[in-house]
């Protein structure tokens, strides 16, 4: 069988930008491509990303070249498969079920999704993103993380640098010493909290992994606590910014949304059509084959899921925003044993409780200028801004 | 052939001829039977194929397996005894008939 075709035409900057059409085109003419500006053979199908995900004995997580390792000064349980990932990752699941949010943590999260609503001024445009979005998202998670202390600002900024050092497929050195620094100002955070925690314990991540019988070693419990911040503020940033868009530039499925308290679904479709979590890679571990392209032993394929969620296949007129599917098959949480740790969380925080507060406050929110969003990311996307006009 | 009956959280009933050696998640996944997530794909990493074994079928489904307690403690929906994920019940012949009940929520 041929090896992949290769496409000298894309670079980083044309993906960060705008990857949508470029994905449609390689879904229909190369859906298995080797990209060289990023080093990878991009995935496009939905079934070839699912496949891969679902195959940790031929497509392994432990990508040797990810700028992950740098980023998080750890080899986290996002690169590992088998026993070990399970192990690390069962440490702090419970942390994350359903039951506990509902019966430990949902007040909570109405508590402080009032609060933050309640600083907003009516009659004005405000940027929905840094209001809102973000903050929220990084005052819940302090919470469920167990590291209280630390601002919005700090849990924002880690975030951010996190995912701008784990998605610095450039390698440029710039983003890692930025990245150092925040590790070392978590270090010190986690550890004081994690003393905290061994006093006087809860029910947050923190304080379930230290308290544990048998805990996973220390360094690994930092690195479980840094992907929850990296995973945990800017995804559902982006999700609720993007859903916003949404339902504000399609104002029938809105009404209909409301009337069918429908947020569960636009929740879904919104980290279908874009999904804060675009992209993710996997080393080929032995001779192989997806869709009729050999893929050498040693090849780093790279999961499209972006991609994937707008496959024709699939999904009719996956470019748009439609709440209302028959079915949403997307792999916004991805798939396989690495499936989001944070998905429950995240539907329930984001979809249950977050949309239908925000927009039950205001009613008659209206984004002014829905051309001036700037989305922006390729490994991770959502937009930049979202300013709306409150009343 | 194995033939599963699915019983959705209405009372829905979905016969499913599957094949031998696959298993009861994805026998829903690949018949479009709705009610079963299995996002995990059948890892034991998610608790989105959660099922109650109707009380015929409990003896011939056996025990739980190695790890699934844990992961059911994260299921969407109330445990109960008969509670299993259905990616870890693999159809055999003596499966046959097998009826599995769904709970209301799964994500």
């Amino acid at each position: 069988m041929p090896l992949a075709p290769v496409d000298e035409t894309v670079s980083i900057g044309d993906l960060v930008r705008d990857p949508y059409p470029i994905y449609r085109r390689m879904r229909a003419e190369t859906p298995v491509v080797r990209v060289p500006s990023v080093k990878r053979t991009f995935l496009t199908k939905a079934a070839h990303t699912k496949m891969v995900k679902d195959d940790v004995v031929r497509f392994s997580s432990n990508d040797p070249t990810t700028p992950m390792e740098p980023a998080f000064r750890a080899h986290t349980l996002m690169r590992k498969d088998g026993e070990e990932h399970r192990r690390e990752r069962m440490a702090m699941q419970k942390a994350f079920t359903p039951k506990v949010i509902k019966t430990n943590w949902a007040q909570l999260y109405r508590d402080i999704t009032d609060r933050y609503l309640d600083r907003l001024p009516r009659g004005e445009t405000v940027d929905l993103y840094s209001e809102i979005c973000a903050p929220v998202s990084a005052r819940i998670l302090t919470h469920i993380l167990g590291l209280e202390g630390a601002s919005d600002e700090e849990m924002m900024r880690w975030s951010q640098q996190l995912i701008d050092g784990a998605g610095n497929f450039g390698w440029d050195p710039k983003l890692f010493e930025i990245t150092d620094k925040a590790n070392d100002e978590m270090d010190v955070h986690i550890a004081a909290c994690a003393e905290r925690l061994r006093a006087e314990p809860n029910d947050s991540a923190l304080s379930l992994m230290v308290n544990a019988a048998d805990p996973i070693p220390w360094s690994q419990i930092v690195a479980n606590i840094k992907i929850a911040i990296g995973g945990g503020i800017n995804e559902p940033r982006d999700a609720m910014a993007t859903i916003v868009y949404g339902l504000l530039t399609n104002p029938d499925q809105l009404e209909e949304v409301r009337r069918q308290e429908a947020w569960g679904a636009a929740f879904e479709e919104g980290i279908r059509w874009v999904a804060p979590i675009q992209a993710s890679s996997r080393l080929v571990m032995e001779d192989t084959e997806i869709g009729g392209i050999d893929i050498p032993k040693g090849d780093i394929v790279m999961s499209i899921q972006a991609s994937a969620n707008r496959d024709e296949e699939l999904f009719e007129e996956g470019e748009d925003y439609h709440v209302f599917r028959d079915k949403n098959p997307h792999q916004a949480f991805g798939t396989g044993p690495h499936h989001c740790a944070g998905a429950h969380i995240a539907r329930r925080t984001v979809g249950e409780i977050m949309m239908p507060e925000l927009f039950e406050r205001f009613p008659n929110m209206s984004l002014p200028d829905p051309e001036a969003i700037v989305w922006h990311g390729f490994g991770f996307r959502g937009p930049l801004s979202m300013p709306v006009t409150l009343n | 052939m194995v033939k599963v009956t699915y019983v959705a959280a209405d009372g829905t009933r979905t016969d499913v001829d599957a094949e031998p050696g696959s298993n009861v998640m994805q026998t829903a996944l690949d018949n479009d039977v709705d009610g079963i997530v299995g996002e995990c794909g059948g890892a034991m990493m998610c608790a989105t194929c959660h099922c109650y074994v109707d009380e015929d079928w409990t003896g011939a489904t056996g025990a739980r397996n190695d790890g699934e307690d844990d992961m059911l403690d994260c299921a969407a929906d109330e445990v109960k005894p008969s509670s299993r994920l259905s990616c870890q019940i693999k159809l055999t012949e003596a499966l046959d008939g097998l009826v599995v009940h769904l709970p209301e929520e799964q994500a």
